[in-house]
């Protein structure tokens, strides 16, 4: 009898360790590809290191539905064509913008810190990026489990939540000069981020 | 003793802290948890223009020179010195929050640096364990509840909220640069200020680099890392997701879209 529950409580542990693994994993390999991005960022071109780095975005951040929140309620208005065209158009930008701030490297490394759930199949992942001269950045994600598999939905930089400032910030264009105005200052800022 | 002209300042401060609290009273609260209260977006616009336009023109360009110029050890010592002047604002802070244990280890942080660290030139507290902290009295009065108020963008200052802007009166009074001959204070106000420009340098590129729309990027990015740092770097995680929890009450399904 004592077996049994040595085994069942075994299993549970194997088991909930197997579940947090699976939800830390597209963070490890973001960081993981971060750093080694860092390390080859004298020896490479800004294309070598988006080609690089596209598929693990591609994999591992849900664009569409970060793109959804990020418009808020323009969303719903606008044809599928073209919410297909800002969702390209911002894997565009989250990529360019990864590249051009993670580009030297002087022994940093990323540190897990924990795992908290905030409500079925989302969780909130707590890393810190530390560096040598400089107090570390806390980098915490919001990940979510869409089908079988979990991706990132929100990056939340020292408490400043990417998401929620671009939703912001769209919001504001939106309004003001239109939809079409965001695009092409999206599409400026991709030209600004690659090296001249 | 204080001077005829710091009184004038004093009069100043006091009737700055009386508007500021007539204009919370004044304004709407928003009850959109993520409409933030910018009731005053039109003035607020118009005085970040006129910061941006003087900051590229005039202190930008001073603050790149005075980083090029200023070899990094003695701007360390200068915003050491700035910062440990200012620390006692800190301290008393942590102790209208409650934060006795804080209060107390910043205190020796205090004295240790304005002693072993000449005046303040040379951070010696840091490695002995003793952290810097962050405090002030807008993060005091949103500890004992007190509502943000609206979003201000003031003059010179920069963004703040209403209950923000009240650490102008403590911070001012208890910076020991208040009390002393305004020959002495203008020239170091000035260093203070390209120094700190300086150190914000690097913020102020990635901002330029990633905003579309400067303002409401700076109001953002203001009024979460004050959240933040109220909660000391540990904000409640149940307004982590927020966001989605007002998008999942309209979920319809049509954010899952395949990249092409």
């Amino acid at each position: 009898m004592l077996s049994s529950y040595l085994i069942f409580f075994t299993f549970s542990l194997y088991a909930g360790t197997q579940y947090e693994q699976a939800i830390q994993e597209p963070i490890n390999q973001l960081h993981e590809t971060l750093i080694n991005i860092m390390v080859i960022s004298d020896t490479t071109s800004f294309e070598e290191r988006y080609t690089y780095l596209e598929p693990v975005i591609n994999k591992n951040f849900d664009t569409a539905l970060i793109s959804k929140v990020i418009l808020g309620r323009y969303w719903k208005s606008i044809d599928e064509k073209i919410k297909v065209r800002f969702i390209n158009l911002f894997n565009r930008l989250t990529i360019s913008t990864y590249i051009s701030r993670f580009n030297s490297y002087d022994n940093q490394i990323f540190k897990n810190i924990s795992i908290e759930q905030l409500k079925e199949n989302r969780y909130l992942v707590k890393t810190e990026f530390l560096r040598l001269k400089e107090k570390p950045i806390s980098f915490n994600y919001i990940i979510q489990k869409n089908g079988k598999k979990w991706r990132i939905i929100s990056v939340i930089a020292n408490g400043i939540n990417d998401l929620s400032l671009k939703r912001a910030e769209y919001a504001a264009i939106i309004k003001k000069d239109g939809f079409e105005v965001l695009v092409k200052k999206l599409e400026q800022k991709i030209y600004d981020l690659q090296p001249n | 003793m204080v001077s005829f002209y710091y009184l004038k300042v004093l009069k100043q401060i006091i009737f700055l802290a009386l508007f500021c609290v007539l204009v919370g009273c004044a304004t709407t609260q928003t009850t959109d948890k993520y409409t933030k209260d910018d009731s005053l977006e039109p003035a607020n616009r118009v005085f970040f223009d006129i910061n941006e336009t003087l900051d590229q023109a005039l202190i930008k360009p001073v603050a790149e020179v005075y980083a090029d110029v200023t070899p990094n050890f003695i701007r360390t010592s200068i915003t050491n010195f700035f910062e440990n002047l200012a620390y006692l604002n800190v301290i008393l802070n942590d102790l209208l929050q409650g934060k006795i244990n804080q209060g107390l280890s910043d205190t020796v942080r205090f004295v240790a640096n304005s002693t072993m660290g000449i005046g303040g030139l040379f951070d010696v507290a840091t490695p002995m364990g003793l952290p810097e902290n962050d405090e002030d009295f807008g993060q005091t009065l949103a500890v004992w509840g007190v509502d943000e108020g609206s979003y201000l963008y003031l003059p010179f200052f920069g963004p703040n909220t209403v209950r923000d802007s009240t650490d102008f009166v403590p911070s001012t009074l208890l910076n020991p640069f208040f009390y002393i001959s305004s020959t002495i204070l203008f020239p170091v106000t000035a260093i203070n200020a390209v120094n700190k420009r300086a150190n914000l340098l690097e913020a102020s590129n990635i901002r330029d680099e990633a905003a579309v729309d400067p303002y409401s990027f700076t109001r953002e990015a203001y009024l979460q890392q004050r959240e933040y740092l109220i909660h000391d770097g540990n904000p409640p995680i149940t307004g982590y997701d927020d966001v989605f929890s007002v998008d999942d009450e309209q979920n319809d399904g049509s954010g899952v879209l395949k990249i092409e």
